[in-house]
């Protein structure tokens, strides 16, 4: 298995900015509770290792768990499905309109969070041998990404398909059809049902086929340090933000062998450092103030630190089909 | 299968240890007159004092002995078996290597594989993944370092003594490095050679500079050395797009470090920012296959009747060209250190 850091660098400003970021988390928290008001369930059970989901807290008012053997965190209550699905398509539609700030940073985001994760793509297929397979792509569309998957030429077909429709077990035809990668940019962090979708997935890929996760994980430094303080922890883009630990199990239950587990994140030191700029009076423990307070070289050595050991909180995956 | 391993040192239990959990091979005998059949997890594999080798029964061979008798039992192992595994170095100079030649050459059907390991490690196969169409282009030169400490205990090994060994640091370890040059170059030939045996003074060389250029003119230039205080691999990779250094080994103590694969992409000069200072990656590996898969492979052509996909007689033909040219340039004289 391997182990992947990276030495590339972006400011937080250039991709999700936090005082950016607020106006578009007030919408996804207002339309999750709109989706909650029907009839919703509750979680009882973790998606990673099936155990007792414990109660954990809750962000602006909407109850999360937690797995005692991952220590993943779970949104504790959910719509039906199809309703969960209208809610994912809503928000992404937001994302994409003028009124979210990420529509101002699409070349940004382009060049430092999508370029990146074509690349690791392209890198990881040839380390596989896959040449130009066909690669299924889950997300609620739109995608900036699906444009560049497409453009890059590394693939024989790129087919995205809905991510809830898949978890929903819809396009069940195409199982004939097998692909040789599939790529989940965050998919597993807000469908109702990651175990679900990441079977769909799986079943779907050929044997030997690939399969890229990225998400953001809750053992990361800063989601660890700041938990359900952190303004990037929110329902629905963030109705599962599971543990390196929870996604690796996660995977590996669905019948994929880990090809990489890496945390090459760049934005856990600034990320805190942003929140405790906003709110002064934080409840850091002295250790992470003084480290938060240093140099500009002790965060660098320190977010290396965080990337090898696999402690940062953007995390990805690569694994394989048995 | 039967297997019978020639030499019970530590690539012996290593190769043990592998063909007891390969499927296809069902007895192992030792052959090693030091080798302790009271030792657990070897009972009854041993064979005792005075029995004759199994011959008759041997479906292949592992030769893991010292130097001065790799190259007869090799012969000896193809003539009555014909299907031979034998550790590097493939003898202790170019004229046991051609015994070993010419044996398999009059051996028809035979299957004969050199352990060169280094080639399967998980950092030299990600490299040879990225090179040319993977994306970083053509090789432009290769800098290779490796070497280890001696210890305390080496001037009394049997690799420091001249008869034994035949070779110093170059022709024990720098061998793997040779090869992976070849690997990614070959073939190779060499422009230069400073031998020196600068501290151990046991008349081998414990420092090997070996400068060789490949036929499009690649340079590749290997330091290898018994003097190095802290154990070290690094090979350096430069290419059209990019560069590549792999360091570090997984090996069983450790002592090599990490083994991680650096990849740096050129950076286009109107980048100006990233001039000189391009961004890297770096793959960090936690397991090594290369033993099982070297033996995985081995096993796989005995079965198939086929030839081995690497460590073949040509793989081994051209280190060893590589390092009597070394010694030839440097007369076999290893200089010493004038004080």
């Amino acid at each position: 298995m391997r182990v992947i850091e990276t030495s590339s660098t972006f400011p937080l400003s250039s991709v999700k900015p936090l005082e950016g970021l607020l106006r578009y988390r007030a919408y996804c928290l207002s339309a999750t509770r709109n989706a909650l008001k029907g009839a919703a369930r509750r979680r009882e059970r973790s998606a990673v290792s099936d155990r007792h989901l414990e109660p954990f807290g809750d962000v602006d008012g909407i109850a999360y768990l937690r797995c005692p053997e991952t220590g993943s965190l779970f949104l504790a209550d959910l719509p039906e499905p199809t309703v969960w699905a209208r809610l994912l398509a809503d928000v992404s539609r937001y994302r994409h309109s003028s009124e979210a700030f990420h529509t101002g940073l699409v070349q940004s985001r382009t060049d430092n969070v999508y370029a990146p994760k074509l690349e690791w793509i392209q890198d990881t297929l040839r380390l596989q041998g896959l040449e130009k397979p066909r690669i299924l792509e889950a997300v609620t569309a739109p995608s900036h990404f699906t444009r560049l998957l497409q453009e890059s030429g590394a693939f024989a077909e790129v087919l995205t398909e809905d991510e809830m429709d898949l978890r929903m077990g819809g396009r069940a035809s195409q199982a004939e059809d097998p692909v040789h990668a599939a790529v989940l940019l965050e998919s597993l962090d807000r469908v109702d049902d990651p175990a679900a979708l990441l079977r769909a997935v799986t079943d779907r890929l050929a044997v030997g086929g690939v399969v890229f996760v990225t998400a953001l994980v809750a053992s990361g430094f800063d989601m660890a340090v700041l938990g359900l303080r952190n303004l990037y922890l929110y329902p629905p883009d963030r109705a599962n933000c599971l543990t390196v630990r929870g996604l690796s199990m996660l995977l590996e239950r669905s019948g994929l062998t880990l090809q990489e587990v890496s945390t090459p994140g760049v934005l856990d030191v600034e990320i805190v450092n942003a929140h405790l700029q906003r709110d002064p009076s934080l409840p850091l423990p002295a250790f992470e103030r003084q480290l938060l307070g240093a140099d500009r070289d002790t965060h660098e050595a320190f977010q290396a630190f965080l990337q090898q050991r696999g402690l940062s909180s953007f995390a990805r995956i690569a694994a394989r089909k048995r | 299968m039967h297997c019978l391993i020639f030499g019970f040192g530590y690539m012996g239990k290593i190769r043990y240890h592998i063909l007891r959990q390969h499927p296809a091979v069902h007895t192992i005998t030792i052959v090693d007159p030091e080798a302790d059949c009271s030792t657990v997890g070897i009972e009854g594999a041993v064979l005792r004092p005075g029995e004759p080798i199994p011959w008759g029964s041997c479906d292949a061979a592992f030769i893991c002995t010292p130097n001065n008798v790799t190259a007869d039992l090799c012969v000896e192992a193809l003539r009555r078996c014909g299907r031979v595994f034998c550790e590097k170095p493939p003898g202790r100079h170019w004229e046991d290597f051609c015994k070993i030649a010419e044996t398999a050459a009059a051996t028809p059907a035979h299957t004969l594989m050199f352990g060169f390991n280094h080639r399967l490690h998980p950092s030299i196969q990600a490299a040879h993944a990225l090179i040319g169409n993977g994306g970083l282009g053509d090789i432009l030169y290769i800098k290779g370092t490796y070497g280890k400490s001696g210890g305390l205990k080496y001037r009394q090994s049997w690799r420091s003594h001249p008869e034994i060994a035949g070779g110093g640091i170059l022709l024990d370890q720098g061998i793997h490095m040779l090869d992976l040059f070849h690997l990614f170059l070959w073939p190779l030939t060499v422009v230069d050679a400073v031998l020196v045996d600068t501290f151990w003074g046991t008349g081998l060389e414990d420092n090997a500079f070996v400068l060789l250029r490949s036929e499009q003119g690649v340079p590749a230039f290997l330091h290898s050395s018994a003097t190095l205080w802290k154990h070290a691999f690094r090979l350096e990779i430069g290419c059209r797009n990019g560069y590549l250094t792999a360091s570090g080994l997984l090996s069983q103590t450790g002592s090599y470090g990490r083994e991680q694969l650096v990849i740096g992409k050129r950076q286009f000069e109107d980048e100006a920012l990233a001039l000189g200072n391009p961004r890297e990656e770096i793959i960090h590996f936690d397991r090594d296959d290369s033993w099982e898969n070297e033996v995985q492979e081995f096993i796989a052509a005995v079965t198939a009747g086929r030839p081995a996909t690497h460590g073949t007689l040509e793989d081994a033909r051209r280190v060893m060209q590589v390092i009597r040219d070394a010694y030839a340039m440097t007369e076999h004289a290893v200089a010493g250190r004038k004080d």
